[in-house]
């Protein structure tokens, strides 16, 4: 019976600074098994792998593989037992050839010479063996993301892995890449390789896994076997029961004040496809989706930030120029997903960061900066949006998260705005300032102007949004504009499983 | 805490100071006189010009190779325009001109290639310091042009005002415009906003094509306008006339605090950097160092200087403690 088990972890714990983000968590995979590990963002998934792969040390538990009890202290551990990982961000160098990659590190040599041939038979018969097929002799930088995730399984089979970890593994594929994947997942099962697959998108998971186990909030919530699940339940046990129910609902209401902006089947290809829908004066649009939906880019090409193939966008009835310089002098405003790297300037201090969209107002048509204005604004920000250390003379660098958003949103408040686009506004923030952040945001709408906000966060979205269109594979699939709706809803069509299958399923 | 603060402000000008007193016991009688200083500035304000506007792409983390080039290019552009006008006063005036077009058309063109095809900075001035030469051996036959006259012309590199030679004003002035225009303007701190962080610049509304444009040209500007005092101080232009000052060049703006990574960085720090290598090039001289030892020394002082600037970077952001954990984590 025990045979049947590869990897048993029981128990796992595990804190970060006093904070304990694994409790007492199980997880066993069976040979040959397709195995789903899901929950929402934060309830331990990527910890957990980890752990599996040496990446971090567990703090109690015990993990069993092939009924010997291991000790996991380094990716190099892991990789002896058998368990490869294959990450979102591929992990291969682009410059070499499908055999060079796939035998880094431990090329095969007769006395100091390369055997080329002898590694290239090598990844040919793996490839046979698994019904694989990639050129072993591209080079990687020319393959497609999804034929790079092929190089990746077939490193991680020359190692002889029997677990192979596939985090969100279809994130950035086509759907018919996709397909394929799926197909090599059941080769690789069929000559017993066990899968650990991680993934948010449920029609997937209920395709692929034989089992699933379910975290939330570094908790084992259940452990379900394939037949015995329907996704209404999946999801309840993902957001727990009592959220579902009442607290998390949000209530949708139309707003019918002046159309502030309106997209006409916006299209990028490869991206997102016939996108079309409005904001009015003072409404929060909510767009939800998964990440690699299409949100951001709609958002950027609203912005004048991304190039769009066809369709219209329309501000006050007119059509909107792709340069964000002007966009900015018409009212319109972005806090960006990527606050680092997309929304500071981390060298610059708090007043200079503040200013940065701001010197056509600070200056005039003139060429000098008003240094006065300029610190007296910086100032009122500060104030206004209590960022503290409140020194307008600091690094942004040297704030903290919730502080260092509280700049970008400083950034644009002394400008006469009409709309703002909002982009993930609470992502690593503590929750004292995410509720300062909805209560700016709600303030905005209240004044008059349109607000669209991206988020992952479903409570969030569902806290500040009167109405949510719901993104999936880059097309509006889903939208709430009327009566409550609640985490499982948006969650349902997001994953792509319509009310209607829902019902199916339980029946 | 206030004594570190009080240090770190005046540890540029006690740098100097040290230094200055140093030079001062071992060379009592010649180093402290008004004329050595004199020397000194003078021997700074060639390049001193040229760091005024070549620190603009470095502070977008860009660099700017061709300085050197350039000036000989406009030497040689200015003094041929003389000679070919008969030396008249009019002819100093169009050969300055076109000298100073001469910086600004190559200081266009990086920006543009840089700007239009993302191609490196550093390659494409590199690339570029080489043609240039090779067009002023062209103009010039690879031939000594010389020029000693006009008096319109030889005073700019040769002249003395109130008894100072007039390049030390136009040094001056140079950095009191590039401080004005780095502190003061809109431009300048775009220049610093694009330097710090591109995408979020752009974002922001602010247009870094443009910016990456002007600051090209500018450097062009200052580097052709350092050409053409030098070919007025040597009375000739010649292609080789300032090969090399792009090290010297670029020694002081690093060793002044300016970071290769761009965003960071003074105009104060650079003259800081010019005077400092200009002290040490001629405290090596005074003490009787033979110039081939110079370029070792000046070498050293750049990787001290880089090296520091990378470590307090990391140190700010936390990155030196980390790799220290994470080697703990290792040896656990």
């Amino acid at each position: 019976m025990n045979n049947d088990i590869l990897l048993s972890a029981r128990d796992i714990e595990k804190s970060f600074s006093g904070v304990k983000v694994l409790k007492k968590v199980n997880l066993e995979i069976r040979r040959g098994e397709v195995h789903a590990l899901i929950g929402e963002n934060g309830a331990g998934k990527s910890t957990l792998v980890k752990i599996l792969t040496g990446a971090y040390q567990k703090d109690a538990g015990i993990i069993r593989y092939n009924d010997t009890e291991v000790e996991l202290n380094s990716r190099h551990d892991a990789i002896k037992l058998g368990i490869s990982v294959i990450y979102q961000e591929l992990s291969l160098i682009p410059t070499l050839t499908v055999t060079q990659n796939i035998f880094l590190g431990r090329e095969k040599d007769t006395a100091g010479i390369l055997n080329k041939k002898s590694m290239r038979k090598k990844v040919i018969e793996i490839m046979d063996y698994y019904g694989l097929s990639v050129d072993p002799d591209a080079i990687v930088e020319t393959l497609s993301i999804a034929q790079r995730q092929i190089v990746e399984i077939l490193k991680a089979l020359t190692f002889e892995s029997s677990l192979i970890i596939m985090d969100e593994p279809t994130a950035s594929l086509s759907s018919k890449e996709a397909e394929s994947l799926f197909n090599i997942i059941n080769n690789l099962k069929q000559k017993n390789v066990s899968i650990l697959y991680i993934s948010h998108r449920l029609e997937e998971i209920y395709r692929l896994a034989d089992r699933i186990t379910i975290l939330r909030d570094g908790k084992n919530i259940a452990v379900l076997e394939k037949g015995q699940t329907n996704p209404t339940d999946v999801i309840r046990f993902m957001i727990g029961k009592e959220l579902a129910d009442t607290s998390g609902l949000g209530r949708m209401r139309r707003n019918d004040k002046n159309v502030v902006l309106k997209v006409n089947k916006l299209s990028c290809k490869g991206v997102f496809a016939d996108i079309s829908f409005e904001v009015h004066e003072g409404e929060v649009l909510g767009i939800g989706g998964l990440v690699g939906s299409g949100r951001t880019e709609v958002l950027h090409s609203i912005y004048g930030a991304k190039k769009y193939d066809s369709g219209e966008i329309l501000f006050n009835g007119k059509p909107l120029p792709s340069s964000i310089i002007k966009n900015i002098r018409a009212g319109i405003a972005m806090i960006p997903e990527d606050r680092r790297n997309q929304g500071l300037i981390p060298l610059l201090d708090i007043t200079r960061n503040i200013a940065a969209p701001n010197y056509d107002r600070l200056s005039g048509r003139n060429i000098w900066v008003k240094a006065k204005e300029e610190l007296a604004f910086c100032k009122e920000a500060i104030l206004q949006l209590d960022i503290r250390p409140n020194n307008p003379e600091i690094q942004v660098m040297n704030l903290s998260g919730g502080n260092q958003q509280k700049v970008v949103v400083g950034k644009w408040l002394m400008r006469n705005l009409k709309l703002l686009l909002v982009d993930e506004p609470t992502a690593g923030i503590d929750i004292g300032v995410k509720e300062e952040i909805y209560n700016i945001i709600e303030d905005l709408a209240s004044k008059g102007v349109a607000v669209i906000v991206v988020s992952s966060d479903l409570k969030e979205l569902l806290r500040v949004s009167h109405r949510i269109i719901v993104l999936r594979n880059g097309r509006i699939i889903k939208e709430f504009n009327d009566g409550f709706v609640s985490q499982e809803d948006v969650l349902k069509a997001a994953s792509g499983i319509t009310r209607e299958e829902a019902e199916q399923f339980e029946q | 805490m206030n004594n570190r603060q009080i240090i770190k402000r005046f540890q540029r000008p006690l740098i100097l100071l040290i230094l200055m007193l140093i030079l001062t016991i071992l060379q009592p009688r010649i180093f402290p006189t008004a004329s050595n200083f004199k020397s000194i500035l003078l021997a700074i304000s060639i390049y001193g010009v040229m760091i005024c506007g070549a620190i603009y792409p470095v502070l977008l983390g860009g660099i700017d190779l061709s300085v050197g080039a350039v000036a000989a290019l406009s030497g040689a552009c200015t003094v041929l325009t003389i000679v070919n006008g008969g030396y008249s006063n009019a002819s100093v005036i169009e050969g300055v001109t076109i000298g100073l077009c001469a910086g600004v058309m190559v200081g266009l063109a990086h920006g543009i290639i840089i700007t239009n095809f993302r191609v490196p900075p550093f390659l494409i001035t590199l690339a570029s310091m080489n043609i240039v030469y090779g067009i002023t051996q062209l103009l010039t036959n690879n031939l000594v042009i010389s020029c000693l006259k006009p008096k319109s012309f030889t005073f700019i590199g040769g002249g003395r005002l109130l008894g100072i030679p007039f390049p030390i004003y136009i040094f001056l002035s140079m950095a009191l415009v590039s401080y004005l225009i780095l502190n003061k303007t809109i431009f300048g701190r775009s220049v610093y906003c694009v330097g710090g962080n591109p995408v979020a610049s752009v974002l922001s509304g602010i247009s870094s094509k443009k910016i990456t444009v002007a600051s090209y040209i500018f450097s062009g500007f200052t580097a052709a306008l350092a050409g053409i005092i030098l070919a007025s101080m040597n009375q000739q232009a010649i292609a080789k006339a300032a090969q090399g000052y792009e090290n010297d060049v670029l020694t002081a703006i690093v060793v002044g605090g300016t970071s290769l990574m761009g965003g960071e960085g003074s105009i104060q720090g650079s003259v800081f950097g010019a005077l400092l290598v200009g002290l040490l090039n001629n405290g090596l001289r005074l003490m009787g160092v033979p110039s081939i030892y110079h370029t070792v020394i000046k070498g050293a002082i750049i990787i001290a200087a880089v090296a520091f600037d990378i470590y307090s970077r990391n140190k700010n952001s936390g990155l030196v403690k980390f790799k220290k954990s994470a080697a703990r984590i290792g040896k656990a």
